[in-house]
């Protein structure tokens, strides 16, 4: 295998560019696309090799999503750019009501090969409307699929196969880790939907995450480990459907939960997993499980509020000396 | 004004029941005559309606619990009334010689000195047999965690202990005990450990059952509009044969027994939760009719669930008839204070020598099973064979 | 009602422009039937007094072309050829409706014949049109998209999204206004900003028609000039066509923002009506057609009831298809009790 680097954006306009070259009726339609290849540079090269296949759109992320679903029903495979996950909110209606609900409402007799792809996260300072992680409205909704990959080879691999799903997909990526590297083969690949991985074996403490939150969590189960803690990390990449096998197991190894998440505490995604482990392997918990998220406030401007208000590797291991009982390290 | 609800007295010899499910929460409205709370007793469900209408202010006692009769339960009254002079009261009530207020005191001690485990080294414990009273927590606020429970599997073995056989994880589909279960579940286990059961079988011809019952089969019918069965016979039989030997009509109490004066026979009822024996009162007494008439409507309401703690109390022999289900023989287990039990298996037409010839003739297997501490082979055996004569030649019955 | 001056004088089209109506007509009357007598569950919005726009637009469609309708749809679903046997047992929530009992009124769809769906969202359709619209154009087909909406769907953000977006990509899309005078109990001349709906393709460089939406030939001859031009590439249009909604916003509307008066006045108008005394003037139809026109969709109807009615009600546990077309239990999640 060639261990080249790429980029997560790198990795996201390669998987873009083989699928749409492999599948005439894929195409990307957002606003501000083609001048500058996204607003991120996450199409970069793609409306060149692409004509008329990239599409730019007016401010209307109603219709934007509205044109992904028709398209959809009517033989194509879009791929939306809602630009931020925030202006999600601006197309909600046709998210939850149309696109997750068209398939059963109908007795199955359309499909929605849709992918809304939206970057999410904080850390930028770029306050309350453009920082938001919205991930848990969309597993709270029947009918969609959500994907929030952090490495380069995930995203790659987790993009072919979004694309080629014929189920709705929202697809969170964080914009803090948009120019990470990571190795990725040359050789193709796609990842299935719903395989959580071991980013880090543990035998002591399962952090189950995803997104941003799982490099913080690599770096914690390094530190821990010269304390005797040895700390494993899941990381879902996708999120819905959940791979309960993989925390199942780990859990079971382990004994020991941290559900960890960039997006608010409150309803979010830890609480339902926490709520079925302790279900469905409540006997096999050696402490109460912990979640670790931001506070119940919207994502402030300034640098020092936003660092206080979401989590990181400080979070993370102040919960694990919680759980384990111990002084936290005053130096 | 305020009404304090308590632990129901539901039959004669009830001295405690268990909250079974709280139907009502606290702060639901409730009218007098509605169903409040569901009751065991050691023998039935029972749905207590609530005694008055009001708010159901205060659930005293929770599911699950065990409750002295006559013990507060509940507290209903209307909204916004005051509670304090009701809790004025409440120990008053409590002084109730039935309520003995010392188990209440120690369940509350031992809620206080709650041992802190972790669900995985409760479970852990349990299975290798390690007291967790005995072990010093070492996880957050003293709580003990499995790498607690291992060191003292270690200790243990260090110390040669001989610890009891693992026990096998097992899988399968979890049925928790509830209701009628449980009760059998705790009954039938006691009944088997505590009692030396013994087992008599006797092959009884039916021929002249069966011809009675075609006899009388129609005059019954048309008079009561009900339809005789076995069972309606066997339990006459039995009770008559029972007026003969007393010492079967009997139960075991600490170091002595007790003669029954009523001969009470309670048949076996299969519902779909589980076995339940309603109670023919004075079955000696009864006509066949009689029998029959108060069987069917036991039968009945057993299984709409709606039998009263008297309807199913106060037994004191039971009848097992499997003969329906296709059993041919079994032994059943006493349902204690009893001293026997007979079960019945179905008949079958089948060769039997009589005289020196060989003749095709209904048949059916009666087994006794009765307690050796009251009775012994040779008196069960009389039993037996008068029932067995009795069941060859019911004209007996007459005499 | 006018007939001269139409570009188009067949009476074998008529005849079928006039049957659907009928049809419609009775399949809402028998529908309103049907609820009144509990066999449908849930609640109903009919469309009687509006068949001419329906049908007037859906006769120039072909199979392929796309439509989105509202949750006043089974006119629509009709005219574009819909099985009114899947249509009943779909309100009487049966396994043999369209959506297998998940949909109901609100929510019949027919992909084999381009229907993509009625909506229970007001305005549900436009973004789902402009989608049809874009895909036909980068498919590089000359199928149309036509999107049924009411007046009061014109307030909505959507339209005037949808409606921008259309435009500027000469999307083959016929946006159908049926004003049929109240967004549920609102008038539209309360609630509207502009005298006629039509107006509003101006704002986004669409061409827009107000039309006698009660007369069929009237709309038919503008739908004509709509759908081919949008066939041709040349983008799309506007019509708006006046109608009265003769039934309540809902079966059991108490109606109070309205008089017995009024309606009595425009039932004059009654599309059917004026349709079928224009046809008989026209000696196209005559007493006895006319009944046997009738007689022959009701007896089409009842049996469509009737199987509607001898079909099963599907399985509870069926709930839980159809939600992914990927099948998994980790998709819906299981209780555990």
């Amino acid at each position: 295998m060639n261990l080249r680097e790429l980029t997560n954006t790198e990795a996201m306009v390669e998987a873009l560019k083989e699928e749409m070259t492999r599948d005439p009726s894929i195409f990307i339609i957002g606003e501000d696309l083609v001048a500058h290849g996204g607003i991120f540079g996450q199409f970069i090269g793609l409306p060149e090799a692409f004509p008329g296949r990239v599409i730019d759109t007016p401010i209307s992320e109603t219709c934007i999503v509205g044109a992904g679903l028709g398209a959809a029903l009517t033989g194509m495979r879009p791929f939306v750019d809602l630009h931020f996950a925030d202006f999600t909110t601006c197309a909600m209606d046709e998210i939850v009501n149309q696109v997750a609900k068209i398939r059963y409402m109908f007795g199955g007799q359309a499909k929605i090969p849709l992918v809304i792809w939206a970057p999410d996260g904080a850390g930028l300072s770029a306050a309350a409307h453009h920082s938001q992680s919205l991930e848990a409205w969309f597993i709270h909704t029947p009918g969609l699929k959500v994907v929030s990959p952090c490495f380069p080879y995930d995203v790659k691999g987790l993009i072919k196969t979004s694309i080629r799903s014929d189920d709705p997909i929202i697809f969170f990526m964080h914009k803090k880790i948009f120019s990470r590297k990571g190795p990725v083969p040359e050789e193709e690949y796609v990842i299935p939907l719903g395989k959580a991985e071991i980013k880090h074996p543990g035998t002591d403490v399962t952090i189950i995450t995803y997104s941003i939150m799982v490099l913080h969590a690599l770096e914690v189960a390094e530190e821990m480990e010269k304390e005797g803690i040895r700390v494993e990390v899941l990381d879902l990449r996708t999120l819905w459907p959940m791979d309960w096998e993989r925390i199942a197991e780990s859990v079971t190894k382990t004994h020991r939960v941290i559900i960890a998440h960039e997006a608010c505490l409150t309803c979010g995604f830890g609480a339902e997993i926490s709520a079925r482990i302790q279900e469905e392997l409540f006997d096999e918990l050696d402490a109460p499980i912990f979640r670790v998220g931001a506070y119940r406030v919207p994502i402030p401007f300034s640098p020092p509020l936003e660092r206080f208000v979401i989590p990181g590797k400080e979070s993370l291991k102040k919960t694990i000396y919680n759980m384990f009982g111990k002084e936290i390290d005053s130096k | 004004m305020a009404t304090t609800v308590i632990m129901p007295k539901l039959g004669l010899t009830m001295t405690e029941g268990t909250i079974e499910r709280w139907l009502k929460k606290e702060g639901d409205r409730v009218q007098k005559g509605e169903p409040l709370v569901e009751i065991i007793t050691e023998k039935i469900n029972f749905q207590y309606e609530s005694p008055a209408s009001g708010i159901l202010r205060k659930i005293l006692r929770h599911e699950g619990e065990v409750v002295p009769v006559a013990t507060p339960i509940a507290i209903i009254a209307e909204e916004g009334e005051a509670l304090t002079e009701i809790e004025g009261i409440m120990p008053e009530i409590q002084v109730e010689p039935t309520a003995p207020p010392l188990i209440h005191k120690e369940t509350q001690a031992e809620r206080s000195e709650r041992i802190l485990a972790s669900p995985l080294a409760k479970k852990m414990a349990k299975e290798k047999g390690v007291d967790l009273r005995t072990l010093r927590g070492s996880g957050p606020r003293g709580r003990i965690v499995q790498a607690d429970v291992l060191k003292a599997i270690e200790h243990l073995k260090e110390k040669e202990v001989p610890s009891p056989p693992p026990v096998q994880p097992s899988s399968g589909r979890l049925l928790p005990l509830r209701g009628i279960r449980k009760i059998i579940a705790k009954r039938m286990a006691e009944s088997f450990q505590n009692i030396p059961h013994f087992y008599l079988s006797v092959e009884v011809e039916m021929t002249a059952l069966q011809e009675l019952r075609e006899r009388i089969k129609e005059e019954i019918e048309r008079r009561l509009n009900i339809r005789i069965t076995m069972t309606d016979l066997l339990v006459k039989i039995t009770a008559s044969a029972l007026k003969d030997h007393p010492i079967m009509n009997s139960k075991f109490e600490e170091d002595q027994i007790r003669l029954m004066e009523e001969i009470n026979i309670g048949v076996a009822i299969a519902l779909e939760e589980g076995l339940i024996v309603p109670v023919i009162h004075h079955a000696d007494k009864k006509s066949l009719g009689e029998i029959s008439v108060a069987l069917r409507d036991l039968t009945q309401r057993a299984r709409g669930g709606k039998l009263s703690l008297e309807e199913v109390e106060g037994g004191t022999f039971t009848l097992s008839n499997m003969g329906m289900l296709g059993i041919d023989q079994f032994n059943p287990i006493i349902n204690p204070p009893q001293c026997s039990i007979l079960g019945v298996g179905r008949t079958v037409e089948k060769p039997v020598v009589k005289g020196r010839e060989i003749v095709i003739k209904p048949m059916a297997w009666l087994t006794l099973s009765s307690d050796h501490r009251i009775v012994d082979g040779a008196t069960a055996a009389q039993f037996l064979n008068d029932l067995k004569r009795l069941i060859e030649d019911p004209v007996l019955l007459l005499i | 009602m006018k007939g001269d001056g139409f570009m188009e004088k067949d009476s074998k089209t008529w005849l079928e422009l006039y049957r659907l109506m009928v049809k419609i007509r009775r399949f809402e009357t028998l529908t309103g039937e049907l609820f009144a007598s509990g066999k449908i569950p849930g609640f109903i919005h009919l469309s009687i007094g509006q068949e001419a726009s329906s049908v007037g637009v859906c006769s120039v469609l072909r199979k392929d072309d796309y439509i989105t309708t509202t949750h006043r749809g089974h006119g629509h679903v009709i005219a574009k050829g819909g099985d009114v046997k899947k249509m009943f047992a779909e309100l009487m929530g049966r396994e043999t409706g369209y959506c297998r009992g998940k949909g109901g009124s609100m929510h019949i769809a027919d992909f084999s014949i381009g229907i993509l769906g009625a909506n229970g969202v007001v305005a549900g359709g436009f973004p789902i049109i402009v989608g049809a619209g874009l895909s036909i154009k980068l498919r590089g087909t000359d199928q149309v998209a036509v999107c049924f909406f009411g007046d009061g769907a014109s307030n909505r953000g959507p339209f005037h999204e949808a409606l921008n977006m259309a435009s500027i990509w000469k999307l083959p899309i016929v946006f159908v206004c049926e004003n049929n005078q109240f967004a549920s109990t609102t008038s539209v001349h309360y609630s509207t900003s502009v005298k006629s709906i039509a107006l509003r393709g101006e704002a986004y460089g669409i061409p827009g028609r107000s039309l006698d939406g009660n007369n069929v030939l009237e709309v038919r001859e503008a739908a004509i000039e709509a759908v081919e031009r949008a066939r041709k590439g040349e983008g799309p249009t506007l019509l708006e066509n006046r109608t009265y909604r003769l039934r309540g916003h809902f079966e059991g509307d108490p109606q109070r923002y309205r008089t017995k008066e009024e309606v009595e006045k425009f039932s004059e108008k009654d599309p059917i009506r004026q349709f079928q005394a224009f046809l008989k003037n026209q000696k196209i139809l005559n007493e006895k057609s006319d009944q046997e026109i009738w007689n022959e969709i009701d007896q089409e109807l009842q049996e469509a009831i009737r199987f509607a009615e001898e079909s099963p009600f599907p399985q509870p546990q069926d709930a839980l298809k159809d939600l992914y077309v990927e099948e998994g239990e980790s998709l819906i999640q299981r209780r555990l009790v």
